[in-house]
């Protein structure tokens, strides 16, 4: 459902304002998103945070959520633009059940149908400004991709979106191997995640990871992971340094 | 065109909402701010919500109309998740037109007392309470400590008022009086805390009518011989 607000700004080729249907800026956004394909399916990583600038403003938002039967979706960045995009794949689901001739929506399917969206909106300059990560199973088939919010769309056999792809995809390519267990996995993605909370700004202490399998989806509860900080360069940096204790 | 991503847009206000044992309590400040100009000192900001001037009601208007036909299609009260979804909707839907952060508030027979905020971009979520305005970079601290779950109505009040006036002492945006809205099963409580009811904080004195009253009661007794 569609309602805005009417108003007349006139030519949009005279006057600047009248093209105001473009989003210029995030508001609300989440941070890295991290996933890998492993024995099973794929396991997804992503904190609970959204970021209001540089305030740490909501700490339980779920990031991760499940499309059809088939298909997890992971988002970074916009907040509302996510929702939204849920209401968009909400729609489709229920169209494809209305069929019922007994398919069912796969991740590739829903992964091409997200490209598609998000590069048309690129055109019309009114991007929804997320990285989307589609991860899934059918028929035995595990599916891996990711969609950026100009349109950009691949897969892989791990993505990552925002700092995860410089923190974390390094690690990936390094340890990321065919076949990884579910224990595995995720202490793979744990590695990754620690990192990230370390050196992201915008991470926050509470994330949740989701696995897709042939038999379905689900998404962890909400967990703390615990941090080294015993170096002993850490605890007096500046001993013996000129102009210190 | 401002680029600059780490500034948050903030309102020239300090709204809240809290959800508590039964219901909701919301809670705002009063100042209506042009520039450094208080254009009203009493303003109103809780109307299903408002938080500043004309983007909050241009939506609270719009959404009072769509959420009357629902009731009537309906037969019964709107819940409060269809409030703020129609929120939402318009919010959403605007983004690039309004500059306006809302938190939205009620009870329905449902799902009883529950909280909704709506920042800039549209984003729903629903939340134990919220916090917004300017005034709410102040509090972010205060209720990270100071807030528990399943508070009574009276521990539910005091906690809004007390964090309100907090954001009232530093931030120049906001000021006046506390109003707070109680909503729960048995319907809608208004309040009103005048600045003169409210607690003092750090480097704040006790009101006086003037200089001459201090000066008067200072006088030392003279000495009984």
């Amino acid at each position: 459902m569609t309602f805005t607000i009417p108003i007349d700004n006139g030519d949009a080729v005279k006057n600047a304002e009248a093209d105001s249907q473009r989003t210029l800026y995030p508001y609300v956004t989440g941070t890295s998103i991290v996933a890998i394909k492993y024995k099973d399916g794929v396991l997804m990583a992503s904190d609970m945070g959204g970021s209001y600038g540089s305030t740490l403003r909501y700490k339980n938002i779920e990031r991760m959520k499940a499309i059809g039967k088939h298909s997890l979706l992971g988002a970074s960045g916009e907040i509302s633009d996510f929702q939204e995009i849920l209401r968009y794949l909400d729609e489709l689901v229920l169209n494809d059940n209305m069929w019922d001739d007994g398919n069912s929506l796969g991740p590739k399917e829903v992964h091409n149908y997200l490209t598609r969206v998000m590069y048309n909106r690129r055109n019309k300059f009114n991007p929804l400004w997320n990285t989307l990560v589609l991860g899934g199973v059918k028929n035995g088939e595990t599916y891996l991709g990711m969609v950026s919010m100009i349109g950009v769309s691949f897969e892989d056999n791990h993505v990552a979106t925002g700092f995860g792809n410089h923190l974390a995809r390094p690690i990936l390519r390094d340890e990321w191997h065919a076949d990884l267990s579910f224990e595995d996995g995720v202490k793979l993605l744990e590695k990754c995640m620690r990192v990230l909370l370390y050196r992201d700004r915008s991470a926050i202490n509470k994330l949740q990871i989701a696995k897709i399998t042939e038999e379905g989806v689900t998404v962890s509860q909400p967990y703390s992971l615990k941090t080294f900080w015993e170096f002993k360069a850490f605890h007096n940096p500046t001993a013996g340094a000129e102009g210190s204790w | 065109m401002d680029l600059n991503l780490d500034a948050p847009h903030s309102m020239g206000t300090t709204i809240i909402g809290v959800t508590y044992n039964g219901g909701v309590v919301l809670g705002a400040d009063s100042r209506t701010s042009t520039g450094m100009y208080v254009a009203n000192r009493a303003s109103d900001k809780i109307t299903q919500l408002t938080d500043n001037a004309a983007d909050s009601q241009v939506v609270s208007d719009y959404v009072r109309y769509f959420l009357h036909q629902h009731t009537i299609q309906l037969g019964q009260p709107a819940t409060v998740k269809v409030s703020a979804n129609l929120i939402r909707m318009l919010a959403y839907n605007n983004k690039n037109m309004l500059q306006t952060g809302l938190i939205v508030g009620g009870w329905d027979k449902y799902e009883g007392g529950k909280i909704y905020g709506i920042p800039l971009g549209g984003t729903v979520v629903e939340q134990p309470f919220a916090i917004g305005g300017s005034g709410s970079s102040y509090l972010y601290g205060f209720f990270d400590q100071a807030w528990k779950e399943n508070m009574t109505k009276e521990e539910a009040e005091q906690l809004v008022v007390k964090a309100v006036s907090l954001a009232i002492a530093r931030d120049g945006a906001s000021g006046g009086v506390v109003r707070t809205v109680i909503i729960n099963s048995e319907g809608v409580t208004r309040n009103f805390y005048p600045g003169d009811k409210l607690q003092l904080w750090h480097e704040e004195l006790e009101p006086q009518n003037s200089l001459l009253d201090i000066l008067n009661a200072a006088g030392p007794e003279p000495m009984a011989i």
